[in-house]
């Protein structure tokens, strides 16, 4: 574990200390070996239990993947935001790196995190980075505003978070990971215990996001920087949901009389944000609702809480955190060529940028749940679990897929296809630097078609 | 006027240019030779840049600014009205009643199953 921390904990002062040349190509290499290291994890020593284990931190087949992922995605955040902060001053680019960096440790400390109090203090501290990259470097006025709703709907969220959690370690003892499965608290329907069920998964359930209290997402997702974007989508997401997965293990029996509101927002939030997304006429505003509708996928099937349930959200994480960044960096390349996220603006594309239309179509494929990517993998398993609780399930899941593959083709035929806009004369040509960032990000979706079991958690 | 086109090279003659045909009063005259000045004043803006070769931005269109801006801010010009409440209502609050009714009963049916014994729960590996 330290192997990964120290390098990334070291990651903080490299920008400081490097020379202006090579400001950017050090911080790229160095976390990406850090990125390359942590590929060591995967060979899990013990199957179902805790490896690489010391007192406070330890990784498990359902936190790894999700590691791996944040320790892959710092290199691929600092390519991608390479271009648009060189105008800056040096100062400032050095600042950028530092606070991506922070977010990075403290997204490692809370994924292998063991005690839950330890997972709480960084998920909150995970929002400061997040905080001061929104508001200071996007683009518009209106970051401020998405800063406020993002800081404030997450804080409000997890409030009672932390103190159904010290309630946890007074009545339990403990509240570190490796026990808390086996204790034994049988809840009852009592209004007391019912909020204290509420208090853990509110939470989390707003990081999804879950469907009614969804706001933040596009508002951050749309004034956010490229790499904020890239984080927000990929990563910080899956926080609420591996918080949700490591405290409903505590939360039985109450939890099957509890989960119906929220399963229910989940799912139904699953079909109105996809059909949202079918009315957008702004790019990453339709990606960040397209967040949404995989996450409500994913959160109705933590709440089923049956092992393909579980299986199928892990996968679908990882997936989606890969493919919705992969559609955040081509949003990217759309905006710094006509600073402008309107779709109408930038169509037909194809015809000039035809390598970049092979990687929109990759990810729009990635978006859509096209087999054998992970994305259907997921989706499938947590179909079937759902169908399994409640046959009418089908029907809202089915409607969600459908709509899903009608929203990720009109992305794709409105940025590609379709008559190229005359008075746009002035558009680069795709720089290599952006393809890499999309192979990088698109090469490993298509290498977990080979062994989903890395990804599966902890029924592989 | 119905089926008259111009001569390519001729002018129209005098009696059947559209003022004089329809009649219109020289204050009408005058107000559509204004607007078509403000009109060519537009185009002539839109040429100028479109044909600009060092122009390397977009060209900004306001009326396009304004309607992006609208699609993007629909809260600040809600108003309640009885066609949104309804709609709010059928697609916001009556489907979570109606799926809750829908999930409860098909939940608590299956209990009752099991407790009865008359379920037929069969080993499945993956569930």
């Amino acid at each position: 574990m330290l192997k990964i921390l120290i390098p990334t904990l070291m990651l903080l002062p490299l920008p400081w200390l490097t020379p202006k040349k090579w400001l950017w190509p050090t911080s790229l290499m160095h976390s990406m070996i850090i990125a390359l290291i942590s590929l060591y994890w995967l060979k899990n020593s013990s199957e179902e239990g805790w490896t690489t284990l010391n007192p406070m931190m330890g990784t498990d087949p359902l936190s790894t993947p999700l590691l791996i992922l944040t320790c892959w995605l710092l290199p691929l955040m600092i390519l991608a935001s390479q271009n648009h902060m060189a105008p800056e001053p040096l100062s400032r680019q050095r600042t950028y790196i530092s606070l991506l960096s922070s977010l990075q440790v403290f997204l490692i400390l809370a994924f292998s995190a063991t005690e839950i109090l330890m997972f709480y203090i960084m998920f909150e501290a995970t929002l400061i980075p997040t905080l001061i990259i929104i508001t200071r470097w996007g683009n518009q006025k209106e970051r401020l505003n998405a800063g406020t709703y993002f800081l404030f709907y997450t804080l409000a969220g997890s409030l009672p978070l932390l103190v159904a959690l010290l309630l946890l370690q007074n009545s339990t003892g403990t509240l570190s990971m490796l026990i808390t499965p086996y204790n034994d608290l049988t809840l009852t329907t009592s209004w007391s215990h019912k909020l204290w069920w509420a208090g853990c998964m509110i939470a989390f359930l707003v990081k999804m996001p879950l469907y009614g209290v969804h706001l933040w997402l596009p508002k951050a997702h749309v004034e956010a920087p490229i790499a904020g974007s890239m984080i927000l989508a990929a990563v910080l997401l899956k926080l609420g949901g591996y918080g949700m997965m490591r405290i409903m293990v505590t939360l039985d029996p109450l939890s099957k009389e509890m989960l119906f509101p929220f399963i229910i927002l989940a799912l139904w939030g699953v079909i109105m944000t996809g059909s949202i997304c079918l009315r957008q006429t702004d790019l990453k505003s339709l990606i960040a609702y397209s967040s949404v509708s995989h996450m409500g996928l994913v959160a109705g099937g933590i709440l089923i809480q049956t092992p393909w349930g579980f299986t199928g959200a892990l996968i679908l994480m990882i997936a989606h955190g890969l493919a919705s960044s992969a559609l955040f960096c081509l949003a990217n390349t759309n905006y710094e060529r006509t600073h402008s996220r309107t779709m109408l603006l930038a169509r037909g594309l194809q015809m000039i940028m035809p390598l970049m239309a092979s990687w929109w179509f990759t990810a729009s494929l990635a978006n859509l749940a096209l087999p054998p990517l992970p994305n259907l993998m997921g989706e499938i398993m947590i179909i079937s679990s759902l169908f399994n609780w409640s046959w009418f399930t089908i029907i809202l899941t089915g409607a969600g897929t459908l709509i899903t593959a009608g929203y990720s083709l009109y992305l794709f035929l409105m940025t590609q296809r379709g008559p190229l806009p005359q008075h746009i004369t002035a558009l680069s040509p795709s720089h290599t630097r952006e393809h890499l960032l999309m192979a990088l990000h698109l090469l490993p979706l298509i290498m977990i078609i080979a062994k989903p079991a890395l990804v599966s958690g902890w029924f592989a | 006027m119905a089926d008259y086109r111009e001569a390519p090279l001729a002018t129209r003659p005098k009696t059947l240019d559209p003022n004089e045909y329809f009649n219109l009063s020289p204050e009408q005259r005058r107000a559509e030779e204004e607007r078509a000045a403000l009109r060519a004043n537009l185009k002539r803006q839109y040429q100028q840049q479109l044909n600009n070769p060092h122009r390397k931005e977009l060209i900004e269109d306001p009326a396009l600014t304004r309607w992006v801006y609208a699609r993007a801010n629909p809260y600040t010009n809600f108003r309640p009205t009885k066609k949104t409440s309804l709609i709010g209502a059928l697609f916001g609050v009556v489907p979570l009643f109606v799926l809750y009714y829908t999930f409860k009963t098909d939940r608590d049916r299956k209990e009752e199953q099991i407790k009865a014994g008359t379920l037929e729960r069969k080993f499945s590996l993956s569930y």
